[in-house]
C-alpha cells in the first residue's frame, strides 16, 4: 500500500492496525547490474504498508493475523454494510433494475450495482449482460509468488525495505521483492510474463543476493494475475458503475490507492447526484479521465525506465546521481524523489514527469552521466557496487 | 513496536514538533502517548495529551503560521506524518476528504469556547447560571486540567472516557 | 512449464507448478450405504436442480430414478433403514449429518403419490425364465432387476402378502402396509408374475420349479425364531419375536396379557416391545449387554422408552417360571461386561448372585432367527455351498437376504441386485459389472465453505396418540421445504457441484463450461491453458480437484 494511500486513510481516521500491516516499509533498494542504492523515505518513517490480499499465501491461512481484505470487509460491516459471502456469477437485468445471480442460482436485484470484480475473475471477461457498452479492460499478465523465509531471515536479508530490480532482461519491465511478515512477495511486471521471464529473473545474481545464502528458496505459492493496462469502454451505465481494476485503474502502481479514489468518486456521484448513466458521466467520468491521462503520461515515465534498463551508461548516471543524493541525508530531491514516486506510486505520474523535466534535474543528470561513466572507466564504484 | 507498524518511532521525551518551527505536514498518532506543551514566558504548560488515532499539527496544512506548540513523546510512541502537499492535492480531487479534519477542528473550537468560558468565570464574579461551569472547572482542576485546551485534540469518545 | 521447474529447481524450488485433475472420489455416504445406493448423485440432482436447469418436479423424479436404480423401495427404506450412510456423512462434525434417510422417504412418498412407474432399461434384451422363491426384499430386488432387463420372472410367495419381513416383521407404526404394497405393485407392474399363497413343497415341487425356469433364486429369509435354551421355554405363553410380529401384522385379534417381557436387543425385540405396548401391556425388555452394544436403531430405542417400555440392561434369562395359567416370571441373572468377543462387543459374563424374577405373563424371545427350509430341503445343501460366491456351483441356483445371514433390508436388496446383475451378464454373455473398488471416501472437504444450517429434525407424533392408535406412524415425512433445505446441506464430497470458483478465478481460462451440466460435470479441464498456480485446487470445496501427479 502506497505511502499516499496510508496517509490518506490516516487523515480520514482509518489507521491500519498492526495486525493488518505485515510490515512497515521505510526505504527501497534499487538494484541494477551496475550497483544498488538504498532510497530512504523522505521523512525516514515507515510509510508503506506491506499487506496481504485475500487469505494470504497458500498455507498461511492459519497464521495470517488479519488480511487486508478481511479488515476492509469488517470495516464495511461495522458501518452497517450487509456482507453476503457468496460468489457472484452473473450480472443481468430484471425489469428496470440490475440483478445479480450468486451462490448457484440465487438472484437479487438492486437500485445500483457497483462492480469491483477485478480483472482476474471470469465474471466480466466477456463483457456484462446488463451493459453492452462496457468492455473488459486491456490486461497484461504479471507474476506474483511468495517465499516463506521467516521474520529473522527476512530482517537480515531484506530489512524494512522493498527491493526493486531494474534489470536488462527480455520482456521484463521491473520486479520487486516486498517483505511481509514471514513471507517475501515477488512481483514481476513485464510484457506477457511467463516462466521464462521468471526463471531468468530468479537466475540473476542481483536477485539471488537478496535471499539468504544467495539461494532462491521454494515458492509457497505463485500465480499469474492480470493487470489492468487499458481502460474499459464506458465504466458506467444506468444503475451500474465499475470501480477498481475492472474499471479505470492506475497503471502498474498503487492499484489499491487508485481503487479507493475511483470508488470514492463513484460513491460521491451516487450520494450527491444519482445513479443514472448521465450522473456518472457528469461526475464520475472526469475522475476517470484524469486517471487515464495520468496513465498516458505514465507510459512516458516507463519508457524512460526502460531506457535506463537498456542503456548501461544511463544506469551508471542514475546510480551515481541517486547515491550522491542519498549520501546527503538532508536532501531528498531530483532522482531520489522521482525514483521513489515511480516505484512506490506515491504521486501522480504527471508530477514525476514535471519533476524530471526540471532544469536542475536535467543538469544534475547530465553531470552524473559524464561523471558516472568517467568514474566507471576509471574503476570507481557508486552505491553498493555489484 | 512490531514489524507491522507504520510511521516513525520516537523515544520518550523526543520532540515530534517544536513550537515556532515551520510545518509542512500534520501527524496521526499510531501508538503511545504524546504531550502537547505550550512554551510561555513563565514556563511550559501542558495543554493536552494525545493517544492513538489523534491528529495534530493540522493547522499548518491550512495556514502558513509556525507551529503553535511543542509535541513530545511520553514513553515510546509512534507517529505517522501526512504531507501537506499530498493532502491538499487530494482535497482538491475529493473535497469530502477535508470533512474529518473540519469535524476535528470544529470539536476543538467547541472545547476552546468552553475553556474560555471557564477562564472568564474564574476571573469575573460568577453569573447566576455559571454553577455548572464552576463544577466542571473544579473537576478539571482535580485532574490537573491538562486535557482541555485546543491544540489539535481529536474528538474521541475514548479520550473523553479517560478524562472523566 | 518446464523452465520454471528446471531453472528454479537448481535453487530448490522445484515443483512449484501444480496442475489440477478432476477425480470423483466416492462420497462417504455412498460408500456407507449397504444397498450400494449412489446417495451423492441423487442428493446432488436435488441440490443442484437450478444449475442443471430442472424444475423441482423434474429433479425429484430424476433423483428418485437414481435411487430406484439400485433400490426399488425408497419409501420403505426411507422409513426403516438404520442409515449407515448418515453415520459416515462429513457434515456430521459441522452441524449434523444430512438427513439422507428422511430425504429418501420424501422422494419415495412423492413418487408413490404421483404413481411414478419403474421403467425397463433401454435395450432390455433378456428372455430367460426366472423363478424366485420368497417375495421378501432380496427376492423382489432380484425379480425387479431381471424384469427391467427383459427377463420373465415368477415370484412364489407362500403367504398372503408379498414383502416378507418388511410386511410381516415390521409393525405398521414404522412402515404402513400401503406404502410397502405400493412399492411392490410397481415391481409387479414391470411384468413380474407374483404368485401369492403358493408354497414350494406344498403347491409346487422343487423339481417342477427347476423344470419351468432357467434358474432359481431363493430369498426365503430366516423366519424361525431362535430358542432361548432355558428351562420352561416350551409351552404356551412363550413366543418368538418374529412370530409375535407376524401375528400383529396379520391383524389377528389375540389377547395380549398385561405383563409382557421381551428378550433381545435388536430391532425385532424393540418392534415387538413397542407393538406389545400398543396392545395395552406393560412391557419390560431384557438385554444382556448395555445400551451401547444394543444393535437396535438408537432412535427406536428412545422412542420405545418414551412410549413406556422399560428396559433392563445386563440381565440374561436363566429360566421361565410357570404356574397353572402359564408363565408368571422370567428368572434372570445379573450380568457384567467382560473381554470383547469375536464381534468386537464385550462379552456379558454372569455376576455372582442368585437369579431374580421379572414378572411376565407373555414372554417374547427375540434373540435371533434361523432359516425355515420347509419344502425346500432338497436345495439346502446347494445353497450352503453357494454362500461363498453368491451363486450356486451349477449357476442355476442363487440366493440372497436373511437366509445368508441376518442383515438389514438394504443389504438384502443389494444381494438381490448383485445376483441379478451377475445372472443377467451370464445369460447374455456380457461382462458382469465389476464390484466397486472400495476406494477411500472423500474426506478433504472444506466444511467452512458451506453456511451453517442445522439438520432437519424428525417430526415425531405425540406418544399418547401413538399408544391410542397402534398403527399410527411414529414419524411424519419431511415437508417439501425441509427436504429442499436438507438437500442444500449436502457437501457433495468429492464431486463438483458447480460452485464455479475454479472457473471464476482461473487466470488462464483453464476451465471450460460443459453445455449439458450434470452433477460432477460442470467444467472440462483445458490443461493447455493452465498456468499451474493451483488456486483452483485450493478453492475447490469438495475435494473434486486435486493436484495431478508430476508427469515424469
Amino acid at each position: 500500500m502506497s505511502e499516499s494511500l496510508v496517509q490518506l486513510l490516516a487523515s480520514e481516521g482509518i489507521n491500519l492496525p498492526t495486525e493488518v500491516v505485515e510490515r512497515g516499509i521505510e526505504a527501497y533498494m534499487l538494484h541494477m547490474d551496475v550497483g544498488s542504492v538504498r532510497i530512504r523515505t523522505p521523512s525516514e518513517e515507515k510509510r508503506i504498508a506491506g499487506v496481504f490480499r485475500g487469505n494470504g499465501p497458500r498455507g498461511s491461512e492459519r497464521s495470517l493475523r488479519v488480511g487486508f481484505d478481511r479488515y476492509l470487509l469488517e470495516l464495511a460491516a461495522s458501518s452497517r454494510v450487509r456482507v453476503i459471502r457468496s460468489l457472484v456469477t452473473r450480472v443481468g437485468w430484471h425489469e428496470d433494475r440490475p440483478e445479480i445471480e450468486h451462490g448457484g442460482g440465487r438472484r437479487a436485484s438492486y437500485d445500483l450495482v457497483a462492480l469491483a470484480a477485478g480483472v482476474n475473475s471470469q465474471l466480466l471477461q466477456n463483457g456484462c449482460e446488463a451493459a453492452p457498452a462496457y468492455t473488459f479492460p486491456g490486461t497484461l499478465t504479471s507474476f506474483i509468488s511468495e517465499f516463506h523465509l521467516g521474520q529473522a531471515a527476512i530482517q537480515a536479508s531484506l530489512g524494512d525495505a522493498m527491493h526493486i530490480f531494474l534489470l536488462d532482461l527480455p520482456r521484463l519491465e521491473f520486479a520487486a521483492l516486498i517483505p511481509k511478515g514471514d513471507y517475501v512477495t515477488l512481483c514481476v511486471l513485464g510484457h506477457d510474463v511467463d516462466e521464462t521471464v521468471v526463471d531468468a529473473l530468479l537466475a540473476a545474481p542481483e536477485v539471488r543476493r537478496c535471499f539468504p545464502g544467495g539461494k532462491v528458496p521454494q515458492m509457497a505459492c505463485h500465480c499469474f494475475p492480470r493487470l489492468n493496462v487499458r481502460p474499459p469502454a464506458q465504466p458506467y451505465a444506468d444503475r451500474l458503475v465499475w470501480i477498481g481494476d475492472c474499471g479505470v485503474a492506475r497503471l502498474y502502481k498503487d492499484g489499491i490507492g487508485s481503487a479507493y479514489r475511483m470508488a470514492k468518486a463513484a460513491a460521491r456521484t451516487v450520494a450527491f447526484h444519482g445513479v443514472s448513466a448521465k450522473d456518472f458521466e457528469a461526475h464520475y467520468l472526469p475522475t476517470c479521465r484524469t486517471m487515464n491521462w495520468d496513465n498516458t503520461l505514465a507510459r512516458l515515465v516507463f519508457m524512460s525506465t526502460t531506457l535506463i534498463q537498456k542503456l548501461r551508461p544511463l544506469r551508471r548516471g542514475v546510480l551515481r546521481m541517486t547515491s550522491t543524493e542519498q549520501a546527503n541525508r538532508e536532501k531528498f530531491d531530483h532522482m531520489s524523489s522521482v525514483l521513489w514516486d515511480v516505484f512506490t506510486g506515491s504521486a501522480p505520474y504527471r508530477d514525476v514527469l514535471v519533476r524530471s523535466c526540471h532544469p536542475g534535474f536535467i543538469a544534475s543528470l547530465t553531470w552524473n552521466l559524464v561523471a558516472g561513466n568517467a568514474g566507471a572507466l576509471a574503476g570507481k564504484r557508486y552505491g553498493d557496487g555489484p | 513496536m512490531t514489524e507491522g507498524a507504520l510511521g516513525k518511532t520516537y523515544s520518550s521525551g523526543e520532540l515530534i514538533v517544536r513550537q515556532g518551527d515551520e510545518g509542512n505536514c500534520m501527524y496521526v498518532v499510531q501508538a503511545g502517548e504524546l504531550e502537547v506543551v505550550r512554551e510561555e514566558h513563565d514556563g511550559n504548560v501542558r495543554v493536552a495529551l494525545m493517544n492513538a488515532g489523534d491528529i495534530f499539527g493540522e493547522m499548518s496544512i491550512f495556514e502558513r503560521e509556525l507551529r503553535s506548540a511543542t509535541v513530545r513523546a511520553l514513553g515510546e510512541a509512534r507517529v505517522l506524518s501526512v504531507d501537506k502537499k499530498t493532502f491538499l492535492r487530494r482535497i482538491q480531487e475529493d473535497p469530502p476528504l477535508a470533512f474529518n479534519l473540519v469535524k476535528i477542528m470544529s470539536h476543538r473550537i467547541r472545547r476552546l469556547t468552553e475553556d474560555l468560558a471557564t477562564l472568564k468565570a474564574k476571573t469575573s464574579p460568577p453569573a447566576p447560571r455559571a454553577n455548572g461551569q464552576e463544577r466542571r472547572s473544579g473537576r478539571d482542576r482535580r485532574h490537573g486540567g491538562g486535557r482541555r485546551s485546543g491544540v489539535d485534540r481529536r474528538a474521541s469518545a475514548a479520550g473523553r472516557g479517560r478524562n472523566a | 512449464m518446464s523452465t520454471l521447474k528446471t531453472n528454479a529447481g537448481a535453487d530448490g524450488c522445484a515443483d512449484s507448478l501444480v496442475h489440477p485433475t478432476q477425480g470423483n472420489t466416492p462420497a462417504p455416504c455412498t460408500l456407507g450405504c449397504a444397498g450400494g445406493n449412489d446417495v451423492r448423485q441423487w442428493l446432488g440432482i436435488v441440490a443442484q436442480r437450478t444449475k442443471l436447469g430442472l424444475s423441482d418436479a423434474q429433479a425429484y423424479a430424476r433423483a428418485w430414478g437414481v435411487i430406484a436404480d439400485t433400490n426399488p423401495f425408497p419409501a420403505t427404506l426411507g422409513r426403516i433403514c438404520p442409515h449407515p450412510c448418515e453415520t459416515s456423512c462429513n457434515r456430521e462434525a459441522k452441524d449434523g449429518a444430512v438427513a439422507i434417510n428422511a430425504m429418501e422417504r420424501f422422494l419415495g412418498d412423492w413418487a408413490i403419490e404421483r404413481h411414478l412407474p419403474l421403467r425397463r432399461l433401454e435395450g432390455a434384451s433378456g428372455g430367460a425364465s426366472i423363478g424366485v422363491v420368497g417375495a421378501g426384499p432380496a427376492g423382489l430386488s432380484f425379480a425387479y432387476q431381471l424384469a427391467r432387463r427383459g427377463h420373465r420372472v415368477a415370484v412364489y410367495e407362500q403367504r398372503e402378502h408379498a414383502g416378507g419381513m418388511l410386511h410381516y416383521g415390521i409393525p405398521a407404526f414404522r412402515l404402513p402396509k400401503e406404502i410397502l404394497q405400493a412399492e411392490i405393485a410397481r415391481i409387479v407392474a414391470l411384468g413380474v408374475d407374483l404368485k401369492l399363497n403358493v408354497a414350494v413343497g406344498r403347491d409346487v415341487s422343487v423339481d417342477e420349479l427347476r423344470e419351468q425356469h432357467d434358474l432359481l433364486f431363493l430369498g426365503i429369509g430366516a423366519g424361525n425364531a431362535a430358542r432361548l435354551g432355558v428351562p420352561g421355554e416350551d409351552g404356551p405363553g412363550v413366543v418368538g419375536g418374529i412370530e409375535f410380529l407376524n401375528a400383529v401384522n396379520r391383524g389377528e385379534g389375540f389377547e395380549t396379557p398385561s405383563e409382557v417381557v421381551v428378550i433381545g436387543g435388536g430391532n425385532t425385540a424393540i418392534d415387538a416391545a413397542r407393538a406389545a405396548r400398543r396392545r395395552g401391556a406393560s412391557v419390560t425388555l431384557l438385554y444382556r449387554r448395555t445400551r451401547e452394544e444394543m444393535p437396535a436403531i438408537a432412535s427406536e430405542v428412545d422412542e420405545a422408552l418414551a412410549e413406556g417400555v422399560s428396559i433392563e440392561f445386563l440381565v440374561a434369562p436363566t429360566a421361565i417360571r410357570r404356574d397353572a395359567i402359564g408363565p408368571n416370571a422370567v428368572m434372570v441373572q445379573r450380568m457384567t461386561l467382560g473381554e470383547p468377543d469375536e464381534s468386537g462387543r464385550r462379552r456379558p459374563v454372569p455376576v455372582p448372585g442368585a437369579p431374580f424374577a421379572v414378572p411376565a405373563r407373555l414372554v417374547i424371545a427375540a434373540v435371533s432367527q434361523t432359516v425355515d427350509w420347509g419344502g425346500l430341503e432338497p436345495l439346502e445343501s446347494a445353497v450352503g455351498k453357494a454362500q461363498t460366491e453368491n451363486g450356486a456351483p451349477d449357476h442355476h441356483l442363487w440366493s440372497g437376504g436373511d437366509m445368508l445371514g441376518l442383515g438389514i433390508a438394504g443389504m438384502a436388496i443389494a444381494q438381490g441386485r448383485h445376483a441379478a446383475e451377475t445372472v443377467h451378464a451370464m445369460l447374455t454373455g456380457t461382462e458382469p459389472p465389476r464390484a466397486q473398488r472400495r476406494a477411500a471416501a472423500a474426506r478433504d472437504v472444506a466444511a467452512d465453505f458451506y453456511p451453517a444450517s442445522p439438520r432437519a429434525p424428525l417430526i415425531e407424533r405425540p406418544v399418547a396418540e401413538r399408544i391410542a392408535q397402534p398403527d399410527l406412524e411414529v414419524h411424519e415425512t419431511l415437508s417439501e421445504q425441509a427436504f429442499l433445505q436438507e438437500a442444500d446441506r449436502c457437501f457433495s464430497c468429492g464431486q463438483c457441484h458447480g460452485c464455479q470458483y475454479c472457473f471464476m478465478y482461473c487466470n488462464g481460462g483453464g476451465f471450460v463450461r460443459i453445455g449439458q451440466a450434470e452433477p460432477g460435470a460442470y467444467f472440462a479441464l483445458a490443461l493447455e491453458r493452465c498456468l499451474g498456480c493451483g488456486k483452483c485446487i485450493e478453492l475447490c470445496p469438495t475435494g473434486y480437484l486435486s493436484a495431478a501427479e508430476a508427469p515424469n
